[in-house]
């Protein structure tokens, strides 16, 4: 080494032996230059780089950024995790009925109601108006803040006014009036009688629109309880309805749904279902059900049930004498009952005092008090006594009222002279609403003090006896003020509603209830997981007196009205017109006429005739002097020829909001008629009795206008059988809903079959496996009773827009599931089958081979999935489904009611302008349900994913689960001799099953009507 | 004693033209000015387009849902103009490409205004598939190309994909073919036109030719070649576009009738769509010389062999349906001749099966008013036809639930009468400023027949007789 040599250090061996080459490479190794001329260009080309990506980022700046308001927790509350879904327990409010609801609520606001499975009385259905009503939480047309004589005031201010005339009342023994439906909530009712309670002259008075005061006094009289039955359809082998449309709108629906239905699933095992036949004038939903239909004219009603009494009378050997007339069906249902007694069960819906006595009397005698109706925990709904009303109306006619409160009742619109009672209203010192929106009664009231929603505030319900069950506020209030803290102040001790319903509960519940709970604080929680509790209750014996019943049954005459009889219904979704606000139940079509946005004059084919009237002529309905409606006519199929039948709870004035529904275009036209309300209101035409609305009217006048108003119809075609003059091969009905007896059934499980079976061998490799889950659904026809709950539960799920009327007479209505209905039989006397249709989710899916775009394609797991953000909108796909349950969207519908947007379902897109969409078997319900058992580390149970449709279904006729699961309840339903499948001839292999239609009948009887 | 039997074809160009003759006869209407006729024709025609523009803009604006369809129909008044145009373009192609091939000289008189006729049939067809779209601005997406969307990949199952490729490829050979055909008479423009500014233009789309010997030849064997191009495309577009009935699954459209079906209707449309226009154009712009009654009456003869096969296919359709033994199927056929669509079906039956059978006679064939009246009402004939295959198998199929009926809206009947507006305004605008006959073409026909006895002789003749262009 040399000695001027710097000492050379080295780290390995090829360092030392490598030399230049080594050095080079090691140098390459951390290359600290990476500007200059090489692989990466020069300095000159990086600054050109970076002037352009700086340009570049510039402009994409430019644009305006989203704005975002994300209010994050401040402090995040125990057990809640934003995203993630919770249900809460409640009551719903919708109607008396008080069925339990499971709030799902997604970051502090609820979005979706489904029914309580675990409820004694709906047992996990919810009807159409129940689901609904969650739209009205997000209605931002209710008010805020009181209304003092029309001007908006703080609440002080109008509790001064209150408090004034209320202190005045009681310094002058002035007459406070407390107006309201019947209410069984125990709270509301311990304030109101606290508030009453300080007056010298205070009464609480109830009316029903929906009165069922003949039943009370009936059972008043024989019974000497004046009670409404809690009628027991799941115990009811035989049921004989008379005019009630218990399926439909009569007192319970859900829950008679739930039990009726339960009865009404023949297996092959056990091929039983009861039977139901219906005597009524129009056709109702009940009546569309029943295995035997009997139309009758409503004067005769009484006469038939006499008859049917007297056939029992002469079975039980208790005859009183009473004249049998020839009449075979009543001999087949007086035998038919007589063989089932204490098992069978006859209702009556009629507001006729005599025939509610004879109803009674069938049920003595069949024996069915204490079993299929039950007086020891009666219902409590519509429990108004008429003859208080009356005395009111009076004390409103001489002004001798010094405070009148109104609370959840609309009389200024219910009644025949309302615009008169309105007038009389305005004249009192003070008149106090409670109306949740400006309703016309609320207009005519001096003060309104808007009431929140039940989803918004404490609450309570007993709508049975001794069952009772809790609201709980699952979002700040929005708007309006508890009814339960006005009354408290009112009453001078002014307390929150939570306090209000604890104390109740503290008070008058816990200390019945025996509860397991020592302490009421565990009780209470207890209560808010379950939602329900049921209670002892104390029960005076009732013994049957038969003497007000035999009188009837020798007083009831047959008689028969002149011409036509004006019969007025509560129609489903729209009943007396509380929920008219709700265009989700306004768009809702009819389960039977098929109609939406219009109440109309139903007219029996034959009448319809006579009277050379279609469907869509506008008539005048005349009852007396300057008492008339014009309506556009309706030809009904199954109605009774002497009756014309006409919906109530149209032309309110909370329709009025609706003007301006729709997409607006060129040709768009207002869903409100001339006069500004949907539909017209008929309360003209009903007669008042002392304080009871009659529903029927003998002797209306029809004058024909020849004027047409076109009704918005979903379904045009009514029958399974195509026009006569084009049918050349095509006789008959066509296979799309299969149906058979329950002789027939019986003998063959598979009696009824009529569609080819697809070819069992396909010359091609199947286009899909399904190795892990395969999502199939059943819609068991028999138990379906046509509800609609299910379109209203997939609308509120699946955020499907409203469109209006005149969207849906175009037929552009966009739910995702419809109810077919079909006809059959001879015109006057028909046969109705419904079927829920849906995407069918076929394997072989016609739609996804002709998107040019793959916009809807197949999952592993059998669903047909349409992806939005693909789709360009060319509709082939809706041509060729063959069921046609494509929607598409045709317009950008108005998203602009932002509180209304809160009740979307943040999982479901929101779907834009020129995109088709349809149902989807809920598949965010599906991923939610396999998250939830991932993270449990758990396989996914049967069960565990339910569609919304399946979920509200009162009747539980859909099915859905995993086919590949052998154990599941749908691969057990598919295997059922009942099962089919609707075109399965075209090979499309639907993944949706229906179970055939059975009806009680005797092969021979179903050979007869349809010849 | 009888007369001589006449052997020697009959003129295909009347009146003893010289070639100079033709040049100056033909490019005349380019050169003078226009005729109030013809601003006449045009204004109705830009007015016809603007509204049709408006209707298209507020459609874009609005919403499909400003056209009367419904969840049951989703195609009528769309459709039904797409497949009408594309078969209006169908004569064009048919007469340039096949009759070439088959050396029919008559067709040198019509074939430009029939290849502008397609280009300009084709251009109104398109629109439809764009327009009637959800969401238009994403046509594009239909086309196959690598891009950023996942990429997504087009489904190629689908016959509304071949359906763009099959009318962009006969779009752009129809173009082609139009334009190959045009450069020697663009050259002469060129060599004629006064004004600087379009000898420059004719200069540069004529790419310079020079009428050389080796020019002609190379051009004759390109013509030739896209001629047998073209000729397949005659059938498979059309083909194509039945098939986007045919694949699916709807009783009335899933048949396989359709291809030859729909082809023979297009030809049938197409020809009758040339004939309403030239013997327009014949009278308006003084052409009866060229575009004779020969003329006419050969492509009359046309239209009464394709009404036949359309005739045919009617019926066929309804012994199909019969003999299938399907309900569906059956009620369809039922419901067309007497549901409530039964008049558009019997203007289909009347206008296109039964009155051209009065083509029969050959004085009505060489009337030129007669056969005018006909060629609309064909027109008419076969605008319903598609119509009626198209709305009423949707309108009742499967499910009696579903069953519902279409109604156009102002807006979709402005986008009909748009269409034919921009149709005839392209037309108008080629009579103008293009040779709407084939100058080079029918200077190569000129001595056609003039053998016959008691034919107008030339006055000079510089080619021989029968001399192939």
């Amino acid at each position: 080494m040399r000695a001027d040599e710097p000492k050379r250090y080295w780290k390995s061996l090829a360092e030392r032996e490598g030399g230049a080459a080594y050095s080079e490479r090691a140098a390459a190794e951390f290359d600290e230059t990476p500007f200059a001329a090489g692989p990466l260009g020069s300095r000159r080309s990086f600054l050109q780089a970076a002037g352009f990506s700086f340009a570049g980022a510039l402009l994409a700046g430019c644009r305006r950024a989203p704005v975002e308001k994300a209010a994050p927790w401040l402090e995040q509350p125990e057990e809640i995790i934003a995203g993630r879904s919770y249900y809460y327990t409640s009551t719903c409010g919708a109607c008396p009925a008080g069925c339990g609801l499971l709030v799902k609520t997604r970051d502090g606001r609820p979005i979706k109601l489904e029914g309580n499975p675990d409820h004694p009385l709906s047992r996990g259905g919810l009807c159409a108006v129940g689901q609904a009503s969650i739209l009205g939480l997000y209605d931002s047309l209710r008010p805020k803040q009181p209304l003092l004589r029309g001007r908006a005031v703080s609440w002080q201010e109008a509790d001064r006014e209150v408090l004034k005339a209320l202190a005045e009342a009681r310094r002058s023994g002035g007459a406070v009036r407390y107006l309201s439906g019947t209410l069984t909530s125990p709270s509301r009712l311990r304030m109101i009688r606290q508030l009453l309670s300080g007056l010298p002259d205070g009464r609480h008075v109830t009316y029903d629109t929906l009165p069922a005061a003949a039943v009370l006094d009936a059972h008043e009289r024989t019974h000497g309880v004046r009670a409404l039955p809690h009628y027991r359809f799941d115990r009811a082998n035989v049921v004989a309805s008379f005019d009630a449309d218990f399926l439909g709108t009569w007192l319970s629906p859900v829950e008679f749904t739930a039990g009726y239905s339960q009865l009404r699933k023949p297996l092959e095992q056990s091929p039983q279902m009861s039977y139901h036949v219906q005597f009524e004038a129009r056709l109702s939903l009940t009546g569309s059900k029943a295995d035997r239909r009997i139309r009758i004219a409503p004067e005769e009603l009484p006469w038939y049930l006499a008859q049917l009494c007297a056939r029992l009378e002469v079975k039980a050997q208790r005859s009183s004498g009473a004249r049998l007339e020839s009449l075979p069906i009543l001999d087949d249902v007086a035998e038919r009952l007589w063989q089932a007694r204490g098992r069978s069960l006859v209702v009556c819906g009629a507001e006729h005092l005599d025939a509610q006595l004879l109803a009674n009397y069938a049920n003595e005698l069949l024996g069915n008090y204490g079993t299929t109706l039950d007086l020891r925990r009666p219902s409590l709904q519509r429990q108004a006594r008429p003859g208080d009303f009356a005395e009111l109306l009076d004390e409103i006619a001489t002004g001798r009222i010094a405070v009148l409160f109104l609370d959840g009742v609309n009389p200024v619109y219910d009644l025949p002279d309302g615009e008169q009672l309105a007038r009389r209203l305005r004249k009192l010192p003070l008149v106090v609403s409670l109306a949740e929106r400006l309703d016309e009664s609320a207009e005519a009231a001096a003060v309104v003090c808007p009431d929140q929603h039940y989803l918004e505030c404490w609450g309570d319900a007993e709508p049975v006896r001794g069952l009772f069950g809790v609201q709980q506020p699952l979002i700040p209030p929005l708007r309006g003020r508890a009814a339960l803290e006005s009354l408290a102040i009112w009453a001078g001790a002014p307390k929150s509603a939570a306090d209000i319903v604890r104390e109740t509960w503290e008070r008058e519940i816990f200390p019945r209830c025996k509860a397991k709970e020592e302490s009421f604080e565990r009780f209470w929680e207890r209560v808010l997981h379950e939602g329900w509790v049921e209670a002892e209750i104390e029960h005076p014996g009732s013994a049957f007196n038969p003497a007000p019943a035999q009188a009837a049954l020798h007083r009831v005459t047959k008689t028969a009205a002149a011409g036509l009889t004006l019969v007025a219904y509560p129609k489903i979704a729209l009943l007396d017109g509380r929920h008219a606000y709700n265009p989700w139940l306004q768009e809702l079509p009819d389960p039977i006429t098929k109609a939406t946005w219009d109440n109309y004059a139903c007219l029996a084919p034959a009448t319809a005739r006579k009277l050379g009237l279609t469907d869509g002529d506008v008539v005048r309905l005349e009852a007396g002097p300057e008492r008339a409606v014009e309506l556009p006519v309706l030809v009904q199929p199954g109605q009774h020829d002497n009756v014309v039948a006409v919906a109530l709870g149209y032309g309110g004035h909370l329709t009025r909001r609706f003007a301006n529904l729709g997409p607006r275009w060129l040709g768009w036209r207002p869903s409100v008629n001339a006069g500004g309300c949907v539909g017209e209101n008929i309360a003209p035409l009903l007669e008042r009795d002392g304080g009871s609305l009659r529903w029927t009217r003998s002797g209306v006048r029809l004058v024909p206008t020849g004027k047409r108003h076109a009704l918005a119809v979903t379904q045009d075609h009514h029958t399974l059988t195509v026009p006569p003059r084009l049918a050349a091969a095509d006789r008959g009905r066509r296979p799309i809903i299969e149906e058979t007896t329950l002789e027939a059934f019986r003998k063959d499980p598979r009696a009824g079959a009529q569609g080819h079976p697809p070819p069992a061998e396909d010359l091609w490799p199947r286009d899909h496996t399904f190795p892990g889950h395969r999502w199939m659904m059943v819609v068991d026809l028999t138990a379906c009773t046509g509800c609609s709950a299910c379109v209203i539960a997939c609308q509120v799920e699946n955020n499907v827009p409203a469109v209006g009327k005149d969207e849906v007479r175009r037929k552009r209505e966009m739910h995702w599931i419809r109810i077919d209905r079909y006809y059959s039989g001879p015109l006057g006397d028909v046969d109705v089958a419904f079927q829920p249709m849906m995407c069918q989710h076929c394997e072989h899916a016609p739609c996804e081979t002709v998107c040019p775009v793959l916009a809807t394609v197949h999952s592993s797991e059998g669903l047909n999935q349409q992806i939005y953000n693909r789709c360009i909108g060319t509709r082939y796909c809706e041509n060729n489904c063959p069921y046609k349950v494509r929607r598409f969207n045709w317009f950008d519908y108005a998203r602009d009611d932002r509180l209304a947007n809160m009740v979307l379902n943040p999982d479901v897109t929101v779907r834009s302008r020129g995109v088709m969409e349809k149902c989807t078997f809920c598949v965010q319900r599906i991923q939610e349900a396999r998250l939830e058992a991932r993270r449990r580390g758990e396989p996914l149970r049967d069960g565990e994913v339910q569609t919304a449709c399946q979920q509200s279904c009162p009747a539980q006729a859909i099915v859905f689960g995993d086919a590949n699961d052998p154990a599941s309840k749908v691969s057990q339903l598919l295997k059922s001799g009942r099962a089919y499948r609707v075109l399965e001839e075209i090979n499309v292999r639907p993944s949706v099953t229906y179970l055939r239609l059975v009806r009680n009948r005797r092969e021979a009887e179903e050979e007869e009507r349809h010849g | 004693m009888a007369e001589p039997v006449l052997l020697a074809p009959e003129p295909l160009i009347a009146g003893g033209k010289r070639p100079g003759q033709v040049t100056s006869e033909i490019l005349a209407t380019t050169e003078r000015r226009a005729s109030p006729l013809w601003w006449a024709g045009f204004l109705v025609a830009f007015g016809a387009l603007a509204a049709g523009i408006a209707a298209v803009a507020y459609l874009f604006s609005t919403g499909v849902g400003t056209w009367g369809l419904n969840n049951t129909v989703g195609w009528a008044f769309d459709i039904t103009n797409f497949v009408f145009w594309i078969g209006i373009g169908h004569a064009g192609t048919l007469i340039s490409a096949i009759l070439y091939l088959f050396r029919q000289r008559w067709r040198t008189s019509v074939n430009r205004s029939a290849e502008a006729m397609t280009i300009f049939a084709v251009i109104c067809a398109g629109i439809f598939p764009v327009i009637h779209l959800g969401r238009p601005w994403l046509a594009y997406w239909i086309f196959p190309y690598p891009n950023t969307r996942g990429p997504l990949w087009i489904n190629f199952r689908s016959p509304l994909a071949w359906d763009a490729f099959a009318i962009t490829t006969y779009f752009l050979i129809s173009l082609t073919f139009w334009y190959l055909g045009m450069i020697p008479d663009l050259a002469t423009l060129r060599d004629h036109t006064p004004s600087r500014f379009r000898r420059r233009l004719y200069a540069f789309f004529s790419l310079g030719w020079d009428g050389s010997f080796r020019t002609w030849l190379r051009y004759e064997t390109v013509y030739m070649l896209l001629a047998g191009l073209a000729t397949p495309l005659v059938v498979s577009v059309h083909t194509i576009v039945s098939w986007d009935f045919a694949t699916s699954v709807i009783p009335g459209w899933h048949t396989t009738i359709f291809p030859p079906y729909f082809v023979a209707g297009a030809i049938f449309s197409g020809m009758a769509m040339v004939l309403t226009l030239v013997i327009v154009a014949r009278k308006v712009m003084r052409l009866e010389d060229y575009i004779t009654a020969r003329h006419i009456d050969a492509m009359c003869k046309f239209l009464l062999l394709t009404s036949g096969i359309v005739g045919l296919a009617y019926a066929t359709e309804f012994l199909t349906a019969f003999y299938s033994e399907n309900r569906y199927e059956q009620f369809v056929f039922l419901n067309r001749a007497l549901g409530p669509y039964a008049w558009g079906y019997w203007i289909m039956v009347v206008a296109n099966v039964l009155i051209p059978q009065l083509l029969w006679f050959r004085r009505l064939r060489r009337n030129a008013a007669a056969v005018f009246a006909i060629s609309i009402l064909i027109n008419v004939g076969m605008w319903f036809e598609r119509f009626i295959i198209i709305v009423t198998s949707l309108h009742r199929d499967y499910l009696p639930a579903n069953w519902t009926m279409y109604r156009p809206t102002l807006i979709e009947v402005g986008t009909l009468v748009g269409s034919f507006g921009l149709f005839f305004t392209c037309f108008l605008l080629f009579c103008r400023f293009l040779p709407v006959i084939s100058m080079s073409e029918v200077k190569g026909a000129i001595q056609f027949g003039r053998t016959r006895p008691g034919a107008p002789a030339p006055e000079e003749s510089p080619l021989p007789a029968e001399v192939h262009p």
